[in-house]
């Protein structure tokens, strides 16, 4: 069976990152988005997948036989439907390249249609800004797509799904859901939609990781909680990975600087001396200069953050955060002058 | 639930039976109370009996079965006991052709009768005997083996996934529709089986049946017509179909859920609604067990961990209605003298437990009459019983109990309005009233996220919520591993309340408003204690609170029951335990 991956969408709730760079580009840890689907579907026996982008292609860092499809239809409708030409089965495989999950939810998802051999929804439950996701609930043992608020059972951005013929996907799916089969996921799982959901990312993959050091250069005077790190890393002099933390593949991480509460540095991505990184996402080959506090922020690939720039988190408003806190999001590319004092959710 | 396996091979001298009954084993969570082969040599053979896989294997020397063609089931009894009799493959008068079904036949009554006034003789009580007995019959007319299997497919209304062997014919016929059905296709021996994981160990090349498709099985490689099937005369191309899953067998039996307590909790709903239909279609007994209640003096209500908490609750209702209702702890049945006014209501998932068993042996021999509530029909307490009453919730794998405890919520509610001769028309949308909650589950689960990063917890209830608070407390504590008491809410200012500071979990079952749980939010609050709510139609002042809407606020407890129970299940996923194989604990509790 083949799959089709959606990652030709606008990314409207990153915006203006997501005007530079593919929503399903980003890295985290490590890895694109996207790949992490692809990754999913692999291990759950897929042996193809059609991926369909737009103008800024997507980064994919997953070994799989891939045809890349640019999308010629607007709306995800029009996607779903340009990636339908591509398959010839009865049934194929749709998921969103937005989602964060680890492979076993795709093989249950697979498991779920092997036994079956239905359709089949996968469901999330949610609880933070319900009415951003696409809902169901269950009604005499059918699934029902919900318009409005009634539910907190998320679809899950991965289905089985029979190819047909339809001018609307939802209302196609609204048809399918009445005699699909359905299974509640409650694993790691997260939709990347808006900064706080990168951020959120971050912590729900760092929160049960045990600490592993690659090959790197570590100073023997810094400090490693619990962290990840990987080859080429080099952590300097009196820096304290307190952690949980990701350090890049030749990510550096300068002299007394501190890496705390759920942060990745992404490949190739510096952070100065005397600098705090917690709870943010340093995207590969991004510069951090010195003395510089970064709280709950995006900064984008080969983003140019000045030294002593300072970020701060709080009140604000988020879409779908735990917590009303939000730093900054700094789209790639883009430079930040020094001294700078960045408002809560400022954004460039 | 029954589980069904074929097998059909080439090879001469094989251990097909072997292999047929390992398959059966690894089926038997679909059912366990009896269990059956038959092989098709040069004769057809039937070995079947009450009880589980493992006695079957110790009864009958299983190497000694020989056939190329096999067919086994175990089987969840839900019409007629689990005797000897009723366990399938069931056969035809000239003991020709065998059929193994899992389903239901809702036309059977009239099938049978047809039948037997043709001359056939039935020998067990089940619905699945009519089906060898059509195929005789379409054969004795003159028809082919797979003309007359299609035939009788087209003559049964309901659910079903079945198999049937033909003596002279080296061949499985199989039909399916509702109930699950998949082949797994092996190097010179072919499967078909209820499940995947069932054949797993012998191949990982499977082709799934659809609904509504008859077909039959040999034991060539489908690339030779080994497989074949139709669909409303058509021919299917199986080719298309065929599958290689790599997973492992558990993995396979959850159907995509992580654990079988979450899939379990998820099939509540369902469960609800056949125990009320079972309980409705099997009335009579209800209004004997109603006769003995209101005739007795006393009515004591035993049961064990999750069961005591349904009875409980039951005996709260009674006790509103001024029946003097006494709830006892089943391992404490010592403290309680009977007599032949008084009567017993047992409440037992599996009808097994070793408390429920020593308590109603004594109530039974002080006089006392017995009733009783459990999930497996004939079991121990039943059989022991004068009266018994079943919830169909079905086989349940999570140790902890979920969909059979709101089953047998929903049993005692309708005993209840049987108790008051009130109509039951309400109890038709119970199950309405458990997917409702089911679609809350993601503030169930973030109560849950929460609690699991804390060490202790209260849940306070008052009235009908109390029993739901100890049960919420309950599950929290046996798979989650956080300490979590129940209080009845008042109570809590004596006592309880010196443990609250700053932060401490306090969570609200509010089931019924203006009991005056409000003031014990306010006693909470103000020590510092971070308050939690599952409210009913009005809300409670707490720092956060889950509000369901339920218009018959009788059915109330059935929207409760499935959001604690995710809330237990949640925290025990976020911290790694397994909530389905909880440290120290047994399914089935058969020790005093």
């Amino acid at each position: 069976m083949k799959a089709i991956v959606l990652a030709a969408g606008r990314g409207e709730g990153l915006l203006p990152f997501t005007e530079g760079e593919q929503k399903e580009s980003i890295s985290l840890l490590g890895k694109s988005i996207i790949s992490y689907s692809l990754e999913g579907l692999k291990k759950a026996g897929i042996k193809e997948a059609v991926v369909i982008i737009n103008d800024r292609g997507v980064q994919i860092d997953v070994d799989l036989p891939i045809e890349l499809v640019r999308q010629k239809t607007p709306g995800i409708t029009g996607a779903v439907r340009d990636g339908m030409e591509k398959i010839d089965d009865d049934y194929f495989v749709l998921t969103f390249g937005d989602i964060v999950s680890p492979p076993e939810f795709y093989i249950n998802l697979m498991n779920a249609y092997a036994v079956n051999g239905e359709a089949v929804f996968s469901l999330v439950p949610v609880n933070e800004g319900i009415q951003t996701y696409g809902l169901a609930r269950i009604r005499n043992e059918k699934l029902e797509i919900v318009k409005d608020g009634e539910s907190t059972l998320a679809l899950g951005g991965a289905y089985v799904l029979p190819r047909g013929d339809f001018d609307d996907l939802l209302e196609y799916l609204s048809r399918i859901s009445e005699k699909a089969k359905y299974f509640i996921w409650s694993g790691e799982w997260a939709d990347i939609g808006y900064p706080e959901d990168l951020i959120n990312a971050v912590e729900m993959m760092l929160r049960n990781r045990k600490t592993i050091i690659g090959d790197s250069l570590i100073s023997r005077t810094a400090v490693i909680g619990k962290a990840i790190i990987e080859d080429g890393a080099i952590i300097d002099d009196f820096a304290d990975i307190k952690g949980p933390a990701y350090i890049g593949k030749n990510a550096y991480i300068g002299s007394f600087s501190l890496i705390r509460d759920y942060s990745s540095i992404e490949t190739g991505a510096q952070v100065g001396a005397y600098c705090e990184v917690s709870h943010s996402l340093i995207q590969p080959k991004a510069i951090i200069g010195s003395k510089s506090y970064l709280t709950y922020s995006v900064i984008g690939r080969e983003a140019n953050i000045g030294s002593s720039v300072i970020t701060a988190n709080y009140p604000a408003k988020t879409s779908r955060g735990k917590v009303n806190k939000l730093g900054a999001l700094i789209s790639p590319w883009k430079e930040i002058k020094h001294g700078s004092v960045l408002e809560p959710g400022y954004k460039v | 639930m029954c589980g069904i396996i074929g097998i059909v091979t080439k090879r001469r001298e094989g251990q097909t039976a072997e292999i047929a009954v390992e398959c059966l084993d690894r089926l038997s969570y679909r059912g366990y109370d009896s269990v059956g082969v038959a092989t098709l040599g040069d004769n057809l053979e039937v070995v079947k009996m009450k009880g589980k896989v493992e006695d079957f294997s110790h009864k009958f020397d299983v190497n000694s079965i020989r056939g190329k063609v096999i067919l086994g089931h175990t089987r969840w009894a839900t019409h007629g006991p689990p005797t000897d009799y009723n366990a399938h493959p069931h056969t035809d008068c000239s003991n020709s052709i065998a059929v193994v079904h899992n389903g239901t036949i809702e036309n059977f009554r009239e099938l049978k009768a047809e039948l037997e006034m043709l001359g056939h003789k039935f020998k067990s009580q089940t619905d699945t005997e009519i089906i060898p007995h059509l195929i005789e019959e379409f054969k004795r007319r003159g028809m082919d083996s797979f003309s007359a299997f299609k035939a009788t497919v087209n003559a049964i209304e309901g659910t079903y996934a079945i198999l049937a062997v033909i003596r002279g014919d080296n061949r499985i016929y199989f039909a399916k529709k509702y109930n699950p059905l998949v082949i797994g296709i092996g190097e010179d021996t072919n499967y078909i089986s209820s499940d995947i994981p069932s054949f797993l160990p012998y191949t990982k090349t499977i082709v799934v049946i659809s609904d509504d498709e008859v077909g039959y099985l040999t034991a060539d490689s489908p690339l030779n017509g080994g497989v074949y099937i139709e669909h409303k005369g058509e021919k299917i191309e199986v080719n298309d179909r065929i599958k290689i899953i790599n997973w492992d067998a558990e993995s396979a039996s959850k159907e995509g859920y992580r654990h079988f307590m979450e899939k379990e909790i998820m099939e509540s709903p369902r469960s609800v609604k056949e125990t009320i239909s079972g309980l409705l279609a099997d009335i009579d007994e209800v209004m004997k067990a109603v006769k003995i209640l209101k005739d007795s003096r006393r009515i004591l209500i035993v049961g064990a961990g999750t069961s005591y908490h349904a009875g409980l609750l039951f005996s709260i209702l009674l006790q509103r209605e001024g029946i003097n209702a006494i709830p006892v702890i089943a391992s404490e049945y010592y403290n309680y003298r009977t007599s032949t006014d008084d009567s017993i209501l047992a409440i037992s998932q599996s009808g097994e437990t070793l408390d429920v068993r020593l308590a109603i042996g004594k109530f039974k021999a002080e006089g006392s009459k017995i009733i009783s509530l459990t999930n497996v029909i004939y079991s121990e307490i039943s059989r022991q019983s004068d009266v018994s009453l079943y919830t169909s919730a079905g086989p349940e794998i999570g140790v902890a109990a979920t969909k059979t405890f709101t089953s047998q919520v929903a049993s005692l509610l309708l005993l209840w309005s049987a108790i008051k001769d009130e109509d039951f028309s309400y109890l038709r949308n119970a199950h309405i009233v458990v997917e409702d909650s089911l679609s809350l589950s993601g503030k169930a689960s973030a109560f849950g996220e929460e609690l699991a990063k804390q060490s202790n917890a209260y849940f306070l209830g008052r009235g009908l919520s109390l029993p739901l608070a100890m049960e919420a407390a309950l599950k929290v504590k046996e798979i989650a591993y956080i300490h979590s008491e129940a209080y009845p809410a008042g109570e809590s200012k004596h006592g309880p309340i010196a443990l609250v500071t700053q932060g401490f979990p306090v969570i609200f079952i509010n089931g019924e408003e203006d009991l005056g749980l409000q003031d014990n939010v306010q006693e909470m609050k103000a020590r510092g204690s971070k308050t939690y709510s599952i409210s009913i139609n009005k809300s409670l002042n707490t720092d956060r609170e889950i509000l369901i809407k339920v218009n018959d606020k009788r059915l109330f407890p059935l929207a409760i029951a499935p959001l604690i129970q995710i809330l237990a299940y949640r925290s025990a996923v976020i911290k790694g335990t397994d909530p389905d194989k909880p440290r120290n604990l047994a399914k089935t509790v058969t020790v005093r």
